[in-house]
This record gives structure tokens, C-alpha cells and sequence, in this order.
């Protein structure tokens, strides 16, 4: 077997075992690389920098586990420049594993120490509503008659914040960050469509190209795009965190991905080559 | 009338149209019913929700009975079932309360984080030995996902920002154009398959005969 | 240096299981595999208890006696496993996808089509040569990907008018390429977010 011919077959544990490996050196010995962000997150940045001190902002925790690692540091750096702006965040979840990443995020976050935030007159967490786009129009449509208590069980009239809040009319701006194509796209038709609300869309990069022309229409004012866009947003936010960190790690792994597609079409074709000389 | 088909077919057409009134039109009586249907919605959302539930206990309680190959991870999988079930509705605070957060932060989140994830593995591999420019088609598809790549890691920006600004040429231009083209096509699609849906033509939801 | 704590135990032991499927299938991986399914189902019955609680429930108790019919339907859905009873399960079933299907088809129009075309439609001069140039490329990729799957008329894809659905293949292929980095990167930055647990929580040495 010739070099090349070997290198077309390098064993899958090979390969795997060198992708962790390029995940763990930079993990422990981080580059400190510079950030360059993009324009969607700027955008995203700008939009709520443009919000006046109480501007209310109805916010979707959609996504779970699976979207924790890059989505997570995203939601945290998203809050607080929520908390530093002093919105009025009223916060939801349209998936399932919602309700469970509220926690996590919220310890990370600290609203009540770092930020002086307080639950039920600065924020609220109205829990996991089911149906994504029946929930999403119930609650713009009419939040009172939809939402009959917070997530630990008491009366929204007795929430501060939710006062006066009878639906889109009273909402100046939605957000979202979630691994669902369907409730990225339910946020667009629900709130921006059905109510002309400004919409901030966050999601994982791969979703990016299917929801770009909903950005570049205007529908999405500001896109958070994945560990990249989370990255931006903590760097923009100047609350550095796992993402600015993973973003070092990416360096390393990705480059080996390129490094293995360039040796694979290497060997390839030069074998191709050294077969048809033989012929 | 076959009260078995055909009153469904009603009901989804009946229900389907207050909604669309509901966008298109400012009558409140049609914004009062479809709030009522709303909130109807995420009821029946909700009981959809242990129907996954039923479904394994039946599967999987028939292979523990029968003692089936794997029947002892059956028994596992119905044992963390009812273990979070009674962890969340045993204390009455359902997901807020601080023993099901810790069987979530403990079991639900590693696994489920790292099952979405180790796919990074795979597309490794599979990059590396499908990955070919073949032909033209393979080739533009290799090109793009290269510099999409380069200019997605940071330490090529970080050298030359050129990397960084080609990567945002082809968002704007490229994917921005050509999944315009795609969005209209799939918007146009799922609106004839809704419409169709809701005048009976498309049936499949109704399950077998 | 190493976590006392079994939460971060149990985590790392499950991440370590989840993640031994690459190399083989294994008796750790199926302990995780089953384990999720188990939990996952199980999560969404305590979520799904708690909404019938929260927005049936209580509305029944609050006297909107209606509400029973609701919880009736809800009910009728479990008949999906009968074989002699299944066709009550179409009931609940066809409010639910009419509902969806309203919801999601009203607003479809306007932001998958009008707003999308309006775009298209806009002038292609922009105040400098890059914009016109991007512009241009946005307008060719539209109207030769949408060209690519007209099918009813099959003279576009032959002759000369071929080449336009042949061109709108070709920025489709680019623009898959894109999807494909962004999808390598969506992968990666999520497992680094577990050999960061491992490491920082588990471990302890970063």
C-alpha cells in the first residue's frame, strides 16, 4: 500500500482520537485569541442598546441540553445586557428543557446581586408553555387570559412587572435563542408578522443559512448565530465566558478538520493519479 | 358521513380557518374564540405530551415481561422514567424543585449535551473521507465550505482578516440570495400543503384506516 | 483536585458513555442511551402534568365548566393505542392540526413569500460597487434556485435556458458548503462545551 493509498485509510480511532486531542490542548493552554464579530450579532447588541431604560422584552428560553454548550453562554451574556440596560424582561419557554436551563442561567447571571434585579419587579419566568407557535400567539395575542401564574405557582396579578401587560401592544421588543427550526421561524410569523414586533433571533449556526433571509428582510433585527455569535455577544456584552473560551478550541479543531479534507483530497487524487500511470 | 373521518376533517378545517380569520380579520368575536382555541391548544399540547411515556411502558414493559434481549436496560429506561416522574410530581413542585434539578443537572443535561454533540466526531471522519472535488458540483461545495470554515476559526482571522471578511461575502451574498430563492419555494410549499390540509386533501394525519 | 461531588460523578460518567458510541456500540453507551430515553420521556410528563395543571386544571376548578370537553379530548388522545377505539384518537388530533396548521400558514404568506420577494425586488444600485455587486449576486441566486425546481415546465431545464437552473444548482452547492462549515462549527463548539466540563468541573485542572 502505498503513502498515499494509507493515508485515504486512516482508522477512524486515529482521527477521532486526534480531533479530542485538539480539543483538549487549547482547553488547557488557551490562545487568548482576538475576537472579530460579526454584523449580526453588532446588530443584536445595538438593537437593545437602543432600548430605553424599562422597555419590556419577552424573552424565549428555547432550547435544552442539547443547545446548553452553545446557546447557554449566549443566554447569559443576552441577560445581562438585559439587566445592565434595566429592561423589563419577562421570560418564557417554548421548549420542553426550558424551564430547567431558566436555573442555570439565572446562577450564572446573578440579577439579584450583580445587577440589582428583582424577580417579580424587574424579571419574571412564566415557565414552559406547550404548543411553540399556539403559545407564542396566545401569549401576544393575550397574555392574562393564556398565562394564569408564574413559574412557581403565583397569580400574575400579583407580579409587578406583568402589570399592564396585556399583549404584543404592550411588548417593545421579543427575543429568542433555540435549536428548534420551528420555533425560530414561529417568533417571525407570530410576533413580527402577526404584530410587527421587532424580533431578535438566536439560534445554532448551522440554522443560520435557512433563517438569513428573514434577517436580511428585516423580520430578524439581530441574529446571535451559534458559539460564534455567543462569543460576539459576550466579548460585546464585556462578560467574557465559555464561549470566548470555546472560541480558542475551535481554532485548533477546526483547523484539523481542514487539515484532514485537504490530506483526504490529496491522497485521493494522487492515488487516482498513481493508478492510472500503472495502468 | 363517516363520523370517523369525515367530523375530524370538520373540526380541522373549522379550527384552521378561525385562525386565519383571526390574522386577517379585526371582528372580536373571532379574536375571542381563537383565544378560547389557544388556550384549548396548549391542553391538548400538554396531554400530547405522555404519549411517549405510554408508548414505552408498553414496549418496553412487553420485552421485560418476555425477558428480550437488553430486557435489563428496558427495566433501566422505565425505572429513570417513574424515578423523574415521581422526583417531579411526588414533591408538588414539579421541575422547580431542588431534587429534580439535581436528577436533571445529573442525568437529562450530560446526556443529552453530549448526544447532540459527539456528532462533531462523525462529521470529522466523514469530512475527511467523503469530502472529495470530484466533479464541479463537489468542488463548489468543497470551496465554500472550506473558507466558511477558515473564517469561522478564529486563529486565521486573527493573521489575515481577509479570511474573516470572505466568510461574510458569502453569508451576504451567496447563502443570503440563493436561500432566498429556497425560502420562497419552501413558504410557498408549506402554505399549499396547509391549505390542502385543511380542505381534506390531505389526510395522512388521520393515521390508518 | 478531582470533584467530590456525585452530581459531577454521575455527569462525567454519562458524558464519558455517551460519547464511547463513536469509537463502538458498548454496554456504557447503552446505559446512557436508555437512560436518555427514560428521562426524556419522563421529563415531559412532569411538564406536561404541570401545563393540564396550570392551564386546564385550574381554569376547571376557577368554574369554566367547558374545560371538561378539553380534558375529554386530551383523554380521547390515548386511544391511539387501541385497535378498536383509534378513531376517537382523530378527534383531539384533527383540532390540533388544524390549529397548527392555521397558526402557522396565516403569517407563512407574508414573511416567507411577499416580504422575501418584495426584497428581491428592490433596486439592484446601491451607493457603492461592492452593495450593487452583492446585490446582484442575492437577485441571480434567488431566481436561478427558484428556477431549479420548476418542473411543470421542462423546457427551462434544456438548451440554452438550461443554464440558468444549472447556475442556480451551482449557488445552491455554495450555499450548502456554507451550511456545512456553519454545521461543523455548531458541532464542535458543543462537545467543547462538555471537555470544558470534564476538565474545569470533573477533573479540575483548568
Amino acid at each position: 500500500m502505498s503513502v498515499l493509498e494509507k493515508l485515504t485509510a486512516i482508522p477512524r480511532e486515529i482521527v477521532i482520537g486526534l480531533v479530542v486531542i485538539a480539543m483538549i490542548i487549547p482547553t488547557l493552554n488557551p490562545l487568548g485569541l482576538p475576537i472579530m464579530t460579526g454584523q449580526m450579532a453588532k446588530d443584536w447588541y445595538n438593537a437593545v442598546e437602543e432600548l430605553p431604560a424599562g422597555s419590556v422584552v419577552l424573552f424565549d428560553i428555547g432550547y435544552g441540553s442539547g443547545g446548553y454548550p452553545s446557546l447557554g453562554p449566549a443566554n447569559i451574556a443576552v441577560f445581562h445586557q438585559f439587566f445592565d440596560k434595566e429592561l423589563k424582561v419577562i421570560i418564557m419557554a417554548t421548549a420542553l428543557e426550558g424551564s430547567m436551563m431558566y436555573p442555570l442561567i439565572m446562577d450564572a447571571v446573578n440579577p439579584e446581586t450583580r445587577h440589582g434585579a428583582v424577580y417579580g419587579e424587574d424579571y419574571v419566568f412564566l415557565g414552559y408553555i406547550a404548543g411553540v407557535q399556539t403559545a407564542m400567539a396566545g401569549v401576544l395575542g393575550d397574555l392574562p387570559a393564556i398565562v394564569s401564574t408564574d413559574y412557581l405557582g403565583t397569580p400574575i396579578g400579583q407580579i409587578e412587572v406583568l402589570n399592564g401587560i396585556r399583549g404584543a401592544q404592550d411588548i417593545d421588543v421579543v427575543g429568542y435563542l433555540t435549536t428548534a427550526g420551528g420555533t425560530s421561524e414561529g417568533w417571525v410569523y407570530q410576533a413580527y408578522s402577526a404584530y410587527g414586533l421587532p424580533v431578535l433571533g438566536g439560534f445554532l449556526s448551522m440554522m443560520t443559512t435557512s433563517m438569513k433571509p428573514y434577517y436580511d428582510t428585516g423580520q430578524l433585527i439581530g441574529v446571535i448565530d451559534g458559539v460564534k455569535g455567543a462569543a460576539d455577544m459576550e466579548y460585546l456584552t464585556g462578560y467574557p465566558g465559555d464561549a470566548i473560551q470555546s472560541s480558542d478550541v475551535l481554532s485548533f479543531s477546526q483547523t484539523l478538520v481542514v487539515i484532514f479534507i485537504i490530506v483526504g483530497n490529496i491522497s485521493y487524487w494522487g492515488s487516482r493519479g498513481a493508478r492510472k500511470e500503472g495502468e | 358521513m363517516d363520523y370517523r373521518r369525515d367530523i375530524p376533517l370538520v373540526i380541522t378545517f373549522l379550527i384552521g380557518v378561525i385562525a386565519v380569520m383571526d390574522y386577517y380579520t379585526t371582528f372580536t368575536s373571532v379574536k375571542d374564540v381563537f383565544t378560547i382555541i389557544k388556550n384549548w391548544g396548549i391542553v391538548l399540547e400538554a396531554f400530547a405530551l405522555g404519549l411517549g411515556a405510554v408508548n414505552l411502558f408498553r414496549v418496553h414493559g412487553r420485552r421485560i415481561s418476555q425477558r428480550s434481549t437488553d430486557w435489563i436496560f428496558s427495566a433501566l429506561l422505565l425505572f429513570m422514567l417513574v424515578l423523574f416522574v415521581v422526583v417531579g410530581l411526588g414533591t408538588g413542585q414539579y421541575e422547580a424543585g431542588t431534587q429534580y434539578q439535581w436528577i436533571y443537572n445529573s442525568f437529562f443535561l450530560p446526556i443529552g449535551s453530549t448526544m447532540y454533540s459527539s456528532l462533531a466526531f462523525y462529521m470529522a471522519f466523514g469530512a475527511y473521507r467523503v469530502l472529495r472535488a470530484r466533479n464541479l458540483d463537489a468542488f463548489l461545495l468543497f470551496v465554500t465550505a472550506i473558507f466558511v470554515i477558515l473564517g469561522n476559526t478564529p486563529i486565521f482571522p486573527a493573521t489575515a482578516p481577509q479570511f474573516f471578511y470572505i466568510r461574510e461575502w458569502i453569508f451576504t451574498a451567496i447563502v443570503g440570495g440563493t436561500y432566498r430563492g429556497i425560502r420562497i419555494g419552501v413558504g410557498i410549499g408549506a402554505v399549499v400543503i396547509g391549505i390542502r390540509t385543511l380542505i381534506g386533501m390531505e389526510t395522512g394525519y388521520l393515521g390508518r384506516r | 483536585m478531582v470533584a467530590t461531588d456525585p452530581q459531577i460523578w454521575i455527569a462525567a460518567f454519562l458524558t464519558i458513555a455517551a460519547t464511547s458510541f463513536v469509537f463502538r456500540d458498548n454496554f456504557a453507551f447503552k446505559i446512557s442511551q436508555y437512560t436518555f430515553i427514560g428521562v426524556a420521556a419522563g421529563h415531559a410528563l412532569v411538564m406536561g402534568v404541570k401545563n393540564i395543571r396550570d392551564y386546564g386544571w385550574t381554569k376547571l376548578a376557577g368554574g369554566e365548566v367547558i374545560y371538561a370537553v378539553v380534558f375529554l379530548l386530551g383523554i380521547m388522545l390515548y386511544f391511539r393505542f387501541s385497535k378498536e377505539y383509534y378513531w376517537l384518537y382523530r378527534y383531539p388530533i384533527a383540532f390540533l392540526v388544524g390549529n397548527g396548521v392555521g397558526i402557522s400558514i396565516r403569517a407563512g404568506i407574508h414573511s416567507d413569500f411577499t416580504l422575501q420577494v418584495a426584497a428581491t425586488a428592490a433596486p439592484l444600485l446601491a451607493s457603492d460597487a461592492m452593495g450593487t455587486f452583492n446585490n446582484l449576486v442575492i437577485f441571480i441566486g434567488c431566481i436561478t434556485a427558484l428556477t431549479h425546481f420548476v418542473f411543470t415546465y421542462e423546457g427551462i431545464h434544456k438548451g440554452t435556458l438550461g443554464y440558468v437552473p444549472k447556475v442556480g444548482r451551482w449557488m445552491m452547492l455554495m450555499a450548502f458548503g456554507a451550511s456545512f462549515g456553519n454545521t461543523v462549527m455548531t458541532r464542535f463548539g458543543m462537545y467543547q462545551g462538555r471537555i470544558l466540563f470534564l476538565l474545569r468541573e470533573w477533573l479540575q485542572i483548568v
